[in-house]
């Protein structure tokens, strides 16, 4: 996740101190600015695909460098930090907030690491909950001889939500013991996350970047806190297309680790070894998943699934992805019950993808709706261009009328009977000379009727008057 | 703990709107409805015709039934609701089963009990539908079963005495729910009556719950009553004046007031509590572009609206507030906000991934309107749109997509920020990344052969996956990555059927007859070194000897033949597979040509004894062999190693391939039976290559020729031939 480093520049990190290790004396600071140092190398060997951004606050926040994978550049920035005035950590918090939105959104979880004194001075915290609008973990690192901060910091890292934690470092106050503490934050924060990548009996030890973080369910009746599995097993193959572009509570880059093949190796080789040069399963599965357009479901704990696929930002590269499903067999409502896929030539009923809803919508029925006017007024409109239009549309002005007739009965809208009847009179009189004598005849014949009690049986069906004319329909 | 409590047993997985059913109810809402539509051309000699009336029967069931179809279109499960009327007796339109979830069966119900309200004044009462409904409370859903089965408490453990008001319980699944009753009142009076009623009935209820097996007692219950009174009454302003938002009554109950007038101000009452009851929120697309209904050639563009789920908008309400700003707007003649979302000519599909961060079902507002079936009949035919964020700084960003999944519309909210994602280094930089000969083919068939559907009809002990699974392991227990790790999935021909028929649980014994001419086959091919790879134009270099080849080969079939070794007929083929293997030259390189000999000596009596056995009883499989055959070698490619064939004691010439002696055989055997052959292979000729041939359907052909004699120097078509 990405992390982003607040450094404490109030005047108090001016102050000096001294440690055996060195001649000199130096600030605290210079001794933070290392810190910082021993956290970006840790990054380096072990997180290079890791953001950071570095801001530096007293009264006032400033965004020293926004996200960048350029460590060294961050390192160079370091040495130009100067001390301020007193330090604020509402502006602090308020500058976190605002540039990790405009960089990552709202859902991107990410880590602030607080690096200060712990001397807040006469100032206190206000903490509007939520304190971060992101998922944020917090880790403050307090440099203090007492090993003791401001009541208000503690206050932060146990505000909801925020997943706080506070370190000191150990012993006296020297380079060696902050270098420490910050390899330290590295190595709890930013562990790799191995884990085997399974197909049958093919395998391959594999890193998720980033490390996925456990999840919480909640939904109606369910609470549960998943978190992913070491192995990750491929159950099956689905066109990407079927797939259907689900929500993923993450995505994880899949880079394969060196392993050893498990499978004798029957053939030799003449030429052996070099990184890159041992055949890797998951760079064969990217491969085919690539170019046959499919994508891997697989298991990543109990009732919690995952789709493999292939993932290209530009044209040259690409590679595995792995997007983490919502946990729950019921999580892509297209594909249905995840506990039962199976190829067809294992199981005698299967259905395609994507599986249908069990009831059809109300989008899709084209039911009847009066709530508004307009499309009574258009059902109504929609009878009477029928009704012009006889005997040719005998049948369908018969089964809209009918289905008015049925919807009316339904809501008890008995209303509309005599005002449908008013309306096919009218209508009589406007027919053109041209009309044909079946449109006067019919239209009569169904406002008569619609006056009559028994038509509004639900049970009666209104059928067309026969006459000379549409005989030969019947 | 409260918005715990809300978030993990939220109110509206139950809801029953009780119906005020009394001749009341039968009275005009004094809400005119004009049945001309108001743009139309009105001509000479026009009359129009008076407005009508609703009911308040008919405005209160619309305005119910719109809620509902809400409901059940964005949460097809999880969010039951029941419908009751009450009149002299509470009627109930459907159950919690989900079968019965549905407007279909509603309205259906509706009709049978017959939907005006009773003309007659008899005794009615809304109590009759409230009991009613505080008794289906306490009947669990099958959710709430479910859950209740994998609690240890059940609610039958429930202490009665305490529990019946306090809500407290010894069971963690509470029973929360919420009652909209529909009814009119005048006064004051009557509200604080139907609450204190109620009240002490959902009591009383509860203490029965208690001590029943089969109820479960009700926790928390949210009464909304929507006192609904005609537009022409006098007392609207009182009325008005006697709502009040949501007020505890106990700890079990708490209860709310909104009076309105019947027609659109019930319906859009009501389309406003939805939103809150089941926290929804409203977008409007715009810029639709749709055809004129009466002029298709011009075309105009169209907004729709949109209810869903608001956490659709969350990423966009956490934003930028200056682009929210521009964005959400009241929405006319209502009471709640909606988001304006740019229709954007749709692009792409899903056909690729998306990075989707959540998705929701929609449904149109207005379900009917020209726009809204318009889109929604584009989405249903399996279209995407894209939705655009317009920025007030300018500049756009697609937030979410629409479409259809199998009938379903959902919204794909997208992640409009900068990915953490972005610039990975490619797979080809890091380990395995420089292998350029990974079998993507055969990888791809193995997925095609892997690839899911949905399975029906499972019960819960038929393990599905588990099957799926098993296939899986089996298909992979040898599986060389590279195409230079292996022989014998490089050169198929040479293997198949065996290597299918291998893996399969069981071989018969015709299969493996197949599987042990394949080996056969082998054998004579390594006796007449052919070379086991064709050329290959990929692989640079030299590869390994011919010997070393063969040698590889056999231990790479052998190893797949022995993990598969899982019947009788498997083990045979091991057998057979063994002693071939174990004879062939490389093992035995003092004295090869000996060791060759009897070796294709008995492959060769091997083969009769095939032969024997097939040309009786299945001639096909001569046909099938013949697969398989190797190229017939020409005499210069024969080696000093050839089997010299004359033990045999047949005229065999020199040349001739261990399958042209097998046919040969067989004909003579079929010569030898009774049965009269075929009348081609009695009258055919000797071919160019020593063959007999006949030629089939002669006449056609020369028919066709004077057919297609014009055509496009098509040729004609080569005669099929039997040999």
């Amino acid at each position: 996740m990405p992390t982003v480093i607040a450094l404490d520049v109030s005047l108090s990190m001016a102050r000096q101190l001294t440690s055996p290790e060195l001649p000199e004396p130096f600030t605290y600071l210079q001794l933070a600015i290392h810190g910082i140092h021993s956290l970006l190398d840790y990054f380096g060997s072990f997180a290079k695909l890791e953001f950071v951004a570095l801001t530096a606050f007293s009264s006032t926040c400033e965004v020293v460098l926004s996200f960048t994978r350029d460590f060294e550049s961050l390192k160079s920035k370091l040495s130009q930090l100067e001390e301020c005035d007193k330090s604020c950590f509402d502006s602090a918090i308020q500058a976190v907030n605002r540039l990790v939105l405009s960089e990552w959104g709202s859902s991107t979880p990410c880590q602030v690491i607080l690096i200060t004194d712990g001397n807040l001075g006469m100032a206190s915290l206000t903490l509007d909950s939520p304190v971060f609008s992101f998922p944020c973990k917090l880790t403050t690192v307090v440099m203090s001889k007492t090993k003791t901060c401001h009541p208000s910091l503690k206050k932060l890292v146990e505000a909801p939500g925020v997943g706080g934690s506070i370190v000191y470092p150990e012993g006296l106050l020297s380079h060696l013991s902050v270098s420490k503490v910050c390899h330290q934050v590295g190595e709890d924060n930013y562990t790799p996350f191995s884990a085997v990548l399974k197909m049958g009996n093919l395998m391959n030890k594999v890193v998720l970047s980033p490390a996925p973080i456990p999840f919480t369910k909640m939904s109606d009746m369910e609470l549960t806190t998943c978190s992913m599995s070491s192995t990750i097993s491929v159950l099956g193959f689905l066109e990407v297309a079927q797939v259907g572009s689900p929500a993923a509570v993450s995505r994880h880059l899949v880079l394969p680790q060196e392993s050893n093949s498990t499978q004798p190796s029957l053939v030799e080789h003449e030429e052996e070894g070099g990184e890159g040069k041992t055949p890797s399963f998951c760079v064969l599965l990217h491969g085919a998943l690539k170019i046959e357009n499919y994508a891997a479901l697989c298991s990543l704990g109990a009732d919690w699934y995952g789709i493999l696929y292939s993932c290209s930002d530009s044209k040259k590269k690409s590679n595995l992805m792995l997007l983490a499903l919502e946990p729950g067999k019921h999580s892509v409502p297209w594909l249905g019950n995840l506990q039962q896929l199976v190829s067809p030539d294992l199981w005698e009923h299967v259905e395609p993808f994507p599986l249908k809803p069990v009831e059809k919508k109300s989008y899709a029925l084209n039911a009847v709706n009066w709530i508004r006017q307009a499309s009574l007024q258009s059902d109504i409109q929609k009878i009477l261009r029928h009704a012009r239009k006889l005997p040719d549309k005998t049948v369908q002005f018969y089964k809209e009328l009918n289905k008015l007739k049925r919807a009316a009965i339904s809501y008890g809208f008995l209303e509309l009977f005599d005002g449908l009847a008013a309306i096919f009179e009218r209508e009589c009189t406007l027919l053109p000379g041209t009309a044909h004598p079946d449109c006067a005849l019919q239209l009569t014949f169904a406002a008569g009727l619609l006056r009559k009690s028994y038509v509004r049986d639900p049970k009666y069906v209104i059928s067309a008057m026969r006459t000379n004319f549409n005989n030969d329909d019947e | 703990m409260t918005t715990l409590i809300n978030k993990l047993y939220p109110c509206n997985h139950k809801t029953i709107f009780v119906l005020d059913h009394s001749p009341y109810f039968g009275i005009s809402s004094d809400y005119p409805i004009e049945l001309d539509p108001a743009d139309k051309s009105r001509g000479p000699g026009f009359i129009p015709i008076a407005p009508i009336f609703k009911s308040l029967w008919t405005s209160t069931i619309e305005a119910v039934f719109e809620y509902c179809r809400i409901v059940w279109d964005l949460f097809p499960d999880r969010k039951l609701i029941r419908v009751i009327l009450s009149d002299v007796q509470a009627q109930s339109l459907n159950l919690w089963s989900q079968e019965e979830q549905n407007l279909v069966h509603c309205i259906y119900s509706l009709t049978t009990i017959g939907s005006h309200p009773p003309r007659q004044n008899a005794e009615c009462s809304m109590m009759y539908g409230l009991c009613s409904a505080l008794e289906a409370m306490c009947e669990p859903t099958a959710l709430q079963s479910e859950k209740l089965k994998q609690e240890p408490g059940t609610p039958t453990k429930h202490n009665s005495s305490s529990g019946s008001c306090s809500g407290e319980s010894a069971s963690k699944i509470l029973n929360r729910c919420r009652i909209v009753v529909i009814t009119s009142f005048v006064d004051p009076g009557g509200v604080d009556k139907l609450k204190t009623h109620f009240h002490n009935e959902l009591q009383r209820i509860n203490k029965v719950a208690a001590t029943s097996e089969h109820m479960f007692p009700i926790h928390s219950c949210h009464l909304v009553i929507i006192n609904v009174f005609p537009c022409s009454s006098k007392h609207a302003t009182t009325l008005y004046n006697m709502q009040y938002p949501e007020t505890p009554v106990s700890p079990v109950l708490s209860t709310e007031l909104h009076c309105v007038k019947a027609g659109p101000e019930l319906s859009n009452k009501l389309s406003h509590l939805i939103q809150l009851h089941y926290d929804l929120a409203s977008t409007t697309v715009t810029g639709i572009p749709m055809k004129e209904e009466q002029n298709a050639n011009s075309s105009a563009n169209y907004d729709v609206e949109i209810f869903h789920p608001s956490e659709v908008h969350a990423a966009l309400l956490k934003g930028n507030l200056a682009d929210l700003a521009t964005i959400r707007a009241p929405k006319p003649g209502q009471s709640y906000d909606t988001i304006t979302l740019r229709w954007c000519t749709p692009r792409s599909s899903l056909a690729e991934m998306h990075a989707v961060t959540c998705m929701h079902r929609v449904t149109p507002v207005e379900v009917n309107s020209r726009p809204s079936s318009c889109l929604i009949h584009f989405l249903l035919n399996g279209r995407s749109v894209n939705l655009e964020l317009v920025r007030r700084v300018g500049g756009k960003v697609i937030s979410h997509i629409l479409t259809s999944h199998g009938g379903d519309i959902f919204m794909h909210t997208l992640a409009t920020g900068r990915s953490i994602l972005e610039d990975p280094p490619s797979i080809s930089e890091g380990y395995g990344g420089r292998v350029t000969d990974y079998r993507i083919t055969d990888f791809g068939i193995l997925m095609r052969s892997n690839k899911l559907m949905s399975a029906r009809r499972v019960s819960t002990s038929d393990k599905v996956n588990e099957k799926v699974k098993t296939k899986l392991e089996r298909q992979t227990m040898y599986w060389p990555l590279t195409i230079s790790a292996t022989y014998i999935y490089n050169n198929k021909q040479l293997f198949e059927p065996l290597l299918t028929l291998v893996q399969k649980e069981e071989i018969s014994d015709a299969a493996l007859i197949q599987c042990n001419q394949c080996v056969y086959n082998l054998v004579a091919l390594e006796a007449k070194h052919e070379p086991l790879v064709p050329s290959n134009p990929g692989t640079r270099g030299k590869g390994p000897k011919r010997d070393e080849q063969y040698r590889q080969m056999w231990s790479e079939l052998e190893h797949v033949v022995r993990i598969n070794n899982r019947s009788e007929n498997h083990a045979k083929l091991l057998q057979t597979l063994l002693e071939f293997k174990n004879k062939s030259p490389h093992n035995a390189s003092s004295d090869e040509s000996k060791h060759t000999k009897i070796e294709l000596n008995q492959a060769l009596r091997e083969l009769d004894i095939i032969k024997d056995m097939t040309s009786s009883s299945s001639p096909g499989s001569i046909e099938r062999a013949s697969v398989i055959r190797p190229t017939p070698p020409t005499p210069s490619m024969d080696s000093p190693l050839s089997p010299p064939l004359s033990s045999r004691g047949k005229p065999a010439a020199r040349g001739r391939s261990l399958l042209d002696i097998c046919v040969n055989r067989s004909k003579a055997s079929l010569h030898r039976s009774k049965r009269a052959d075929f009348y081609g292979r009695l009258n055919a000729e000797q071919g160019p290559n020593g063959n007999l041939v006949s030629k089939l359907y002669v006449d056609l052909v020369v028919k066709d020729e004077q057919g297609e004699r014009g055509g496009k120097g098509g040729k004609p078509p080569a005669p099929v031939v039997v040999e």
